[in-house]
């Protein structure tokens, strides 16, 4: 059936949990390219049978003016003159057809792609402008170059703004935290002071300093 | 049209339609995979998704049987007549209100539209009410019924059931980026 694996593609898209990254189905995407290029192929004879049909026609009505003819010739170059009409006809229908599909997938291909670009921009804002390495073998090669862009796009206009928009997505409560490192992170120059952060450490940060990091995996936050 | 891009519009005009052609076509072998024949004729019946369906139905190149969820003397509508809520829409149509929406449109039935107002009511009382109460164990269960709109309705109840909880009982209020999946594991 036409469409079907146009279709195939926007259900993976549409099975994975709202917002997750998932790899880009190269295979699947390839095909249904391939499947538009038969359209195609398909496409254009049935165009150009199209166009001799109607040629044949405007033949027959001009020979029809010029030379006046009997009665019972009339009534055979009409019974001709259906016969083409209605190949004429079958014709459109399986170009139509063919159109439709091609749209179809087309619309198919667009919104995945488009779809996975709003993910894309997202991330931007949730972690920062360093992708981890399960996200990174996710995507394709243009969508890594998107992300790039975007991002460096993001950080441009926050350093003329000089405004740090991605920190202090939930409003503050307390400027200071008590977090948890997860990982070896190293000795790293924090807004108020220079911390050594070695896994299972708990201490005191200051949110900003501390929230790129939580949202990045590195540390988890601390209550009660 | 709704939203060029959207997902849920594009799988719901994926849904099957059952039609007649009345007109042969050229060039055209999708309907029998089996058949070689690049040629369909006029008269032979085909299940076509609703975004061929459409296009061919307005040009009058095929007819439309109803699909028989909708249609008037069907088992369905006696079926949300009686008890709405525990109808298995989802084995009819996942998409069942989506399309139910865009054949109504195109075959301008008018009994159509007021039978599925009748149906979503009926059944979004129960959703929301299920939401709330059901437990875990019952779940999946509960969610083969519903078809994927009231899926959604069903997961935002329990969603904002759990940030009230959370909102009542404090807890961490910074969270891993959600694409980055779970926790991590430690090693």
């Amino acid at each position: 059936m036409y469409g079907r694996k146009a279709s195939e593609l926007v259900k993976e898209f549409a099975s994975v949990e709202h917002g997750q990254v998932f790899t880009f189905n190269n295979d699947l995407f390839a095909q249904v390219l391939e499947e538009c290029d038969g359209h195609l192929l398909h496409l254009q004879p049935l165009m150009r049978k199209i166009q001799e049909h109607e040629d044949k026609l405007k033949d027959k009505s001009r020979s029809q003016e010029e030379i006046g003819i009997s009665e019972d010739e009339t009534s055979k170059s009409q019974d001709e003159k259906t016969l083409i009409q209605n190949a004429l006809k079958s014709d459109q229908f399986g170009a139509l057809v063919h159109h439709l599909s091609l749209v179809r997938n087309k619309r198919c291909l667009m919104a995945y792609v488009y779809k996975r670009a709003e993910v894309i921009r997202s991330l931007g804002w949730m972690v920062d402008s360093v992708l981890p390495e399960t996200i990174q073998e996710k995507l394709s090669t243009s969508e890594k170059e998107y992300f790039k862009n975007h991002a460096a796009t993001l950080q441009s206009y926050m350093a003329e703004l000089d405004l740090h928009l991605t920190v202090d997505m939930i409003p503050p409560k307390d400027p200071y935290i008590k977090v948890r490192v997860l990982d070896d992170i190293g000795e790293i120059a924090l807004s108020d002071q220079v911390a050594n952060l070695a896994r299972h450490a708990i201490m005191f940060l200051r949110r900003t300093d501390a929230e790129q990091y939580i949202t990045q995996g590195q540390m988890e936050e601390l209550t009660g | 049209m709704a939203n060029y891009y959207d997902i849920d519009d594009i799988l719901a005009e994926e849904e099957l339609v059952p039609t007649v052609f009345q007109h042969g076509a050229n060039g055209v072998g999708l309907f029998d995979s089996s058949d070689d024949a690049d040629k369909v004729e006029a008269g032979s019946r085909a299940e076509l998704p609703f975004w061929l369906v459409r296009e061919l139905y307005l040009r009058q190149l095929v007819s439309i049987r109803v699909p028989p969820c909708f249609d008037r003397e069907s088992k369905t509508r006696e079926e949300i007549a009686a008890d709405a809520a525990h109808v298995d829409l989802r084995s009819r149509s996942p998409y069942f209100y989506e399309l139910g929406c865009k054949i109504a449109l195109l075959i301008r039935d008018r009994t159509i539209g007021p039978f599925l107002l009748v149906a979503f009511q009926t059944r979004y009382r129960d959703v929301l009410v299920k939401a709330h109460a059901l437990t875990l164990t019952m779940t999946p269960k509960y969610l083969t019924l519903l078809t994927n709109e009231e899926t959604k309705l069903y997961e935002a109840g329990q969603s904002s059931i759990a940030a009230f909880k959370k909102w009542r009982m404090g807890g961490p209020r910074f969270q891993v980026a959600p694409v980055l999946g779970r926790k991590r594991k430690l090693t």
